[in-house]
């Protein structure tokens, strides 16, 4: 059934993906074949390999129960919103909390999951800031 | 004259030393100089900045080194939409620019900008088109590939480094156009991703012409693998380039350069807009700098503050009417 | 014998302490830029020139240092890919393959040893190869035209069943979806904005870079959250089971006649420029995929799945240097960076390098040859402190893979907008594992598909639009043979021979008889 649904969600996508390459503006100055066909062509294999497998699902995976997959997307709320504010909090802040978090999720005691979310923070910016001198988020307090 | 001449010179390098060695004697001085290359590293946007931040520090124009940040992304619009949106009072920040970034000004590629959201600092050289072929082929003159494109615009494939459209691509047009074709669009022209693939493939014998810069066909030329047919600029160009014939010369008045320079935030305050006005433009007066150019092929073009201003100002404006009148 | 003498003077060039110093530095670092996720050779090298820059070093030992990084990195990548079924860079793809089962199966040191070895064969190949044929083989590059380019790429795609996944349809969704993602962003030949909304980040596309590290990386995370707990005890224990770390003489014995076909492959696929080391790993591993694979034991932890890509991605390495030092035409993303190095350091790159500035190219080589055996020197007694890696509880590595995958997104990019994308990635990769989507073909089709539009475009505007023009020279229907070739004969054949594999483990000497 999950093939059935999936493959569905690939007809439509592929659907959506071939509208949208037939209102690409085109420009005043173009090549023979233009920007649209090979859009076009990809779509049609996607639509074509989604089709295949509604015809022919394979055995459904197990999913996980309703707790955990809120669990999950517990987990990717809390990186979008480190994506977020990342900018503004600063690099060490952020991601020490960030780091904590997924820590302690993934079976930690809270105390220790933030020691652990601090040192993962301090340890990337070192290496990452002090040694190879990429330049991270600054955020209020300059790190 | 050369006596007081290099004694000027000499005059000036005291008062740049002295200036050095008071330090806060300058009215401004950056912090963290800060050079955004609009693209990812390897192109000219990355070299201009990268190698003018070089020369800088290295003659001690600047006070520490010039970081050079690659912010990559809609062929330089998102570094535009980032200076203008983002860092607008930034006095420590110059972006490197060239032809392209006016080609799409002009052609609105930039969607809700205009050069006039940031100030032009200055130039630091440009890059003369080119029109070359393969070293075996029949064609000798751009005369000759032109009467050939217009007989048969079919049988001939001009290979450039730029988007159909861009700046490369222009300068075949403008030629053609000089020439009375007047259907330019019938002009076959294949986009490669940058001057050294176009260059490749015009040796692997796809195609029959190329169009870019005399940088990109320096190497090429030198080993004798390709015929440069016209130099589009208003006379030969110094030095070894002296034997690539011009297109002013052979009856097709077509000039096209990309030059290459700075743009700054528009916010930056006027100390700070003088300062790399100045910096720059001592950079560009150096012998130094004049061997970076001739061993990059740069000719010179020497503009700063308001009269590049003006220089961006009109070139955007010929190339609007062009795009227009070809496409029309 | 002249080219010996001219390689002797470049080991005089390379052979000062500071050139040996520069090339262990180069070789560590780079090693590690390769195995962290998001931090690939040609970012590794980008971030490195400043430092060239700022120790004010001239063009040979500045070239040592950066091309030390570079092929440290193509080792590199290998180390997460075997441990964690993380690629660190993009060559490392198909390495996770068959090194994370290894790993699963206890063998995660003899993988890592093997896969340095390996790579060691293919870089070193690969830099005598960059001595002996480069002249020749950029006539190679030149019989390449758009058509051919075309072919090459359709070939890569048409070769993809049977990779990772038993499904076909799925690898074929896989990929197109992936060529789908390649689409997003300015059209390189028209200048044209196709699906990117109005976004001005979308404008330049999705960096592959972003897909491979929320694919993989945080997809990961993703599985640890979703089975946190479920199997303690007898599988935690497994886990830490690092097995021997030097390979046997017989698996490397049984490794060498792989090593060495993947590396005249990889080193090919390197030189033709716009191929690079990806589509070299790659190649590598189909081809050897369908060459030996008897017993259907690819995917499942052959040794030979590991040799493969790695001989095929570090030859492919070498061989990128050929177009860029002879033609000045990056055939990487990397060798673009090394381009515009070279550049900056007033060398003009192009058929007369070899000739104005011996030196630069000799001690270049030169260095390679040093780098290259400074790194298997390290790599082997390194392998004992990279298992340690899997001692660490995932409840605390895998968070760390997290911060590191955002890190080196960031660090590159500057952008929140990458690492939200980035974190969609994540979320699409665990649903398509669910699925049982193989993710490699989308990575695949990330990388080349701009490639293999343009290239199609290219080679039609060339005709005016005839489509015949695709199959009109000996090489380009060649390509399109093999191609066909690769893709039909498993699905035609797939059953029968599945049928006769079956027999053939039955009865041992019909093996034989099959190959």
């Amino acid at each position: 059934m999950s093939d059935r649904i999936f493959g569905g969600i690939g007809i439509l996508l592929a659907a959506f993906f071939i509208w949208q390459a037939t209102v690409i503006q085109e420009s005043p100055f173009s090549d023979v074949v233009g920007p649209k066909v090979f859009p076009i062509m990809i779509g049609c294999v996607l639509g074509l390999s989604a089709l295949a497998f509604v015809l022919k699902p394979d055995p459904a995976p197990i999913w996980p129960p309703a707790a955990r997959l809120f669990e999950i997307a517990m987990a990717v709320a809390a990186m979008v919103a480190y994506a977020i504010v990342l900018p503004d909090l600063g690099f060490v802040i952020a991601t020490a909390l960030a780091a904590a978090y997924l820590t302690w999720r993934l079976g930690t005691p809270p105390a220790q999951a933030l020691l652990v979310g601090a040192l993962t923070s301090g340890g990337i910016y070192l290496v990452f800031h002090v040694i190879l001198g990429l330049s991270l988020a600054k955020g209020p307090f300059g790190f | 004259m050369l006596n007081t001449h290099s004694f000027r010179k000499g005059v000036a390098g005291t008062f740049v030393a002295l200036a050095m060695v008071g330090g806060p004697a300058l009215a401004f001085e950056p912090e963290q100089p800060e050079c955004i290359a609009p693209a990812n590293p390897g192109g000219g946007w990355d070299f201009t900045c990268r190698q003018v931040g070089k020369s800088l520090q290295d003659q001690g124009l600047i006070p520490s080194t010039m970081q050079v940040v690659n912010l990559a992304g809609g062929g330089g619009g998102v570094a535009f939409a980032e200076v203008v949106n983002k860092r607008n009072d930034d006095n420590d920040l110059i972006v490197a620019a060239s032809s392209a970034t006016a080609t799409r000004l002009a052609t609105g590629a930039y969607p809700g900008n205009t050069m006039d959201q940031v100030r032009w600092l200055a130039s630091v050289g440009a890059d003369y088109g080119v029109i070359a072929v393969a070293k075996d082929s029949p064609i000798t003159s751009l005369t000759e590939l032109l009467d050939q494109i217009k007989a048969d615009p079919r049988s001939v494939a001009v290979a450039g480094g730029s988007a159909v459209g861009g700046w490369d691509h222009l300068k075949v047009l403008i030629a053609a156009k000089e020439y009375g074709i007047d259907d330019v669009r019938a002009v076959k022209y294949i986009a490669f991703d940058g001057g050294g693939e176009a260059v490749t493939q015009l040796l692997a014998g796809s195609v029959q012409a190329f169009t870019g810069d005399v940088s990109e066909a320096k190497g090429f030329v030198d080993s004798g693998d390709v015929k440069v047919i016209a130099v589009l600029a208003p006379e030969r160009l110094p030095g070894e380039f002296a034997d690539m014939p011009t297109a002013v010369e052979q009856g097709v008045n077509a000039i096209g350069a990309n030059w290459r320079g700075f743009y700054a935030p528009k916010g930056m305050s006027d100390e700070a807009y003088d300062y790399w006005v100045a910096q720059i433009g001592t950079l560009y007066a150096s012998s130094e700098w004049k061997d970076v150019m001739a061993n990059n092929g740069l000719a010179p073009l020497d503009l700063q503050g308001a009269a590049f201003e003006e220089f961006v100002s009109k070139s955007v404006a010929s190339i609007t009417e062009l795009t227009a009148e070809i496409t029309k | 014998m002249d080219i010996l003498a001219s390689l002797g003077d470049g080991f005089v060039v390379a052979f000062t302490l500071q050139n040996l110093g520069l090339a262990l530095l180069g070789c560590f670092l780079g090693t590690i830029m390769g195995a962290l996720p998001g931090l690939g050779p040609s970012n590794g090298v980008a971030i490195l020139i400043p430092l060239a820059f700022t120790l004010g070093l001239p063009p040979t030992p500045a070239l040592i240092l950066l091309t030390s990084v570079y092929y440290g990195a193509m080792y590199g990548g290998r180390i997460s890919s075997i441990l964690l079924n993380i690629p660190g860079d993009e060559p490392a793809l198909m390495t996770t393959l068959d090194g994370y089962p290894m790993a699963q199966q206890g063998r995660a040191g003899e993988a890592l040893a093997l896969s340095g070895v390996a790579s060691f064969v293919g870089a070193f190949l690969a830099t005598w190869g960059l001595v002996f044929l480069a002249p020749q083989l950029v006539k190679v590059a030149l019989l390449f035209g758009p058509a051919e380019y075309f072919a090459l790429f359709t070939l890569a795609f048409a070769t993809l069943g049977g990779i990772a996944s038993t499904n076909q349809a799925k690898a074929a969704f896989a990929a197109a979806l992936g060529l789908g993602i390649a689409m997003i962003g300015v059209d390189g030949q028209t200048g044209v904005p196709r699906f990117s909304f109005g976004e001005v980040h979308l404008y330049d596309g999705i960096d592959f870079l972003v897909a491979i590290v929320g694919l993989f990386a945080l997809s990961e995370v993703l599985v640890f959250l979703e089975h946190r707990g479920e199997n303690t005890g007898a599988d935690a224990a497994k886990k830490v089971v690092i097995g021997r770390i030097t390979p046997s003489f017989a698996l490397l014995r049984h490794c060498t006649p792989t090593m060495l076909r993947t590396s005249v492959l990889g080193f090919v696929a390197g030189v033709l420029p716009g191929a690079g080391a990806s589509l070299g790993s790659f190649i590598s591993y189909s081809m050897e995929k369908r060459l030996v694979d008897r017993n259907g034991t690819f995917g499942k932890g052959d040794p030979r799945g590991v040799a493969a890509p790695e001989a095929g991605n570090n030859a492919a390495a070498g061989g990128a240097l050929v177009p860029m030092l002879a033609l000045g035409v990056p055939g990487s993303g990397t060798t673009a960076v090394l381009l515009a190095v070279l550049l900056a350091l007033n060398i003009t790159p192009g058929p007369l390098l070899f000739t104005q500035n011996p030196d630069v190219v000799w001690g270049l080589i030169a260095a390679l040859f040093i780098g290259n055996f400074m790194l298997l020197a390290m790599n082997i007694p390194m392998v004992g402190m990279f298992t340690r890696v899997l001692m660490v509880p995932p409840r605390i590595l895998m968070p760390i893979v997290a911060m590191v995958s955002f890190v080196g997104i960031y660090g590159i990019s500057g952008s929140s907008f990458d690492l939200l994308v980035m974190v969609g990635f994540g979320v699409m990769g665990w649903v398509l594992r669910k699925l049982d989507v193989p993710l490699v073909p989308i990575i695949l089709g990330i990388l080349l598909g701009n490639a293999m539009e343009s290239n199609m475009r290219r080679a039609l505007t060339i005709s005016d639009g005839d489509w015949s023009a695709l199959v009109a020279s000996p090489l380009s229907i060649g390509l399109w043979l093999v191609a066909l070739v690769g893709f039909v004969l498993p699905i035609v054949f797939g059953r029968v021979l599945r049928q006769r594999m079956a027999l053939a483990k039955l009865k041992e000497e019909e093996g034989e008889v099959i190959d």
